[in-house]
């Protein structure tokens, strides 16, 4: 994606603008696909910045579309909410044909989207972006004590956890009472 | 007080509780293990085992070494200590509450919790030797890689004796350092050679278990063995496919003299060449003035007996792929180096 068109985001697909000329070598002309997620936005982005997704650079490497088919297919992601969606598109734009530096300083920076992001990138397979999410979750607990980390990463007491076993246990003992009464009910 | 927004980590696939877990340190899991019993499991489940290693001399200190930094987990008086850290460029510390098992029971949740598969090291300090021995029983009986076991010169000689048979059972594969002086009557067979062992007191490391011994490096301080023990070893040195790993050979011991010849020499032995020629393993460890010795297959060693503080006899073998041999000028100190 050019940076004229990053993080572009629309319900139609903006058209794609040329890429510069090099003055050295013809450039091939960069093709794009389309994504959208739980909110159908549509992000237009490059073949480039999808390389960092294992899933959508699997999913488009034998795919060989024309522009006009790629804009009729936008691939759905429709477990993915539209803003988060919009972080991932924005990362890999960013990072598009580059190394990704050891500290990312284009992480996002939302801490109250980390789970989601996390779960995000782990479905859409980058790599490089998992990791340093990860390492963020990481890092929410450094320094924290156990009270803390359980606060933090909202982890049950012992208590709670049998409590909410022993809850379980009824539900499941109340469900399978009912099944046999019901079963009986149909004998009849 | 948290001003962290909160996270479910739990609610997290294995493989993202996995990654996030691979990402803290020592410190981190530990406290994470304790956040409660569903975690530590989960923490031990997925954590994985780790090149982390963990030392203990059987005291109030744990410390679990993570590439070039280590984490030392110390015993806290008092509850409000619990937990508190300093870190440092490469040394860091938390005080921590030891279980009712003390150290032992502390070692073996960190070994579990981690994922440790190697202990650094092991010693028997002053009274630490039932603690040790308790850990080294387990390890021996898990066939734990011990790199390092070391036997300080405790009082305790006795307890060190009796714990000597679990010793026989470990997999120590580095080194083994003793420093105590066993009694007169004292026997022990080494089942297994670690890559190098020193002794300070060896007066009950006989013959026989040089002849055995597969070590790459051996120091013998305080032997027993005289002329005639060190002339029938290099004898059997000299035979080709014996002593594969040997490469260094140190041995201090009252009894040669200069009175029966070692390799039809009578000590001491070296050369008086000028220049002077110094041999050692990768520019360390070096013996200068040293009288060349050849194998039946054609491996060289150097040899050196001189009479200093103590008798002392030298040997170190050629590796063309890393000994160094280079002529010296006349001020240069003739002692060994730093070890290799």
């Amino acid at each position: 994606m050019s940076s004229t068109e990053q993080g572009t985001s629309s319900a139609a697909p903006a058209e794609p603008t040329t890429a510069p000329e090099s003055a050295a070598a013809p450039e091939v002309p960069e093709s794009f696909y389309y994504v959208h997620g739980k909110d159908k936005v549509v992000h237009k982005v490059s073949a480039g910045a999808l390389q960092h997704s294992a899933l959508i650079h699997g999913m488009i490497s034998n795919l060989g579309y024309t522009e006009e088919q790629a804009k009729a297919n936008p691939f759905p992601f429709e477990n993915i909410d539209g803003d988060i969606l919009q972080m991932v598109v924005d990362w890999c734009n960013q990072h598009k044909g580059k190394p990704t530096p050891p500290e990312d300083t284009n992480l996002p920076k939302q801490k109250e989207k980390l789970f989601d992001l996390v779960l995000a990138v782990n479905y859409l397979e980058i790599k490089e972006l998992l990791t340093y999410c990860c390492k963020q979750v990481a890092m929410m607990v450094k320094g924290k004590s156990p009270e803390e980390i359980r606060e933090i990463w909202m982890i049950p007491t012992d208590a709670e956890d049998e409590a909410a076993e022993k809850e379980a246990k009824k539900r499941a003992g109340k469900e399978a009472a009912g099944e046999t009464a019901a079963a009986a009910g149909d004998a009849k | 007080m948290v001003f962290q927004m909160p996270i479910a980590l739990l609610k997290f696939p294995n493989d993202l509780l996995r990654e996030v877990f691979r990402l803290c340190n020592p410190f981190d899991l530990y406290k994470i293990s304790k956040c409660s019993k569903k975690c530590s499991q989960r923490s031990i489940t997925l954590g994985g085992a780790k090149n982390w290693k963990i030392t203990y001399s059987g005291g109030n200190v744990i410390t679990i070494w993570v590439d070039g930094s280590n984490y030392n987990f110390n015993q806290a008086d008092y509850p409000e200590d619990y937990f508190q850290m300093t870190i440092g460029r490469y040394s860091n510390y938390m005080d921590i509450e030891f279980p009712n098992g003390g150290g032992v029971d502390l070692f073996f949740y960190l070994l579990d919790t981690l994922g440790i598969r190697i202990v650094k090291s092991l010693e028997i300090t002053f009274g630490t030797i039932a603690n040790v021995a308790k850990v080294a029983k387990v390890l021996a009986d898990r066939k734990m890689e011990v790199e390092h076991f070391v036997i300080g010169n405790v009082e305790e000689v006795q307890d060190v004796v009796d714990f000597m048979p679990t010793l026989s059972q470990m997999n120590i594969t580095q080194e083994f350092h003793c420093f105590l002086n066993f009694p007169p009557d004292f026997h022990f067979e080494f089942v297994k050679y670690p890559r190098k062992v020193v002794i300070t007191d060896s007066s009950w490391f006989t013959i026989d278990q040089l002849f055995e011994c597969t070590c790459v490096r051996i120091e013998l301080e305080k032997s027993t063995f005289n002329n005639h023990d060190l002339d029938a070893f290099l004898q059997k040195w000299k035979k080709a496919g014996t002593f594969p790993n040997l490469r260094r050979l140190q041995i201090l011991s009252d009894f040669i003299d200069d009175e029966s010849p070692i390799q039809e020499m009578i000590p001491p032995i070296q050369t008086f060449n000028n220049p002077r020629i110094r041999v050692s393993i990768d520019g360390h460890d070096g013996i200068v003035d040293g009288v060349r010795v050849t194998k039946d297959d054609g491996t060289v060693g150097w040899l050196k007996v001189e009479f200093g503080v103590w008798p002392e006899l030298n040997f170190l073998i050629v590796d063309p792929t890393d000994t160094v041999v280079e002529e010296i000028h006349d001020d240069v100190d003739d002692e060994t180096d730093d070890e290799w």
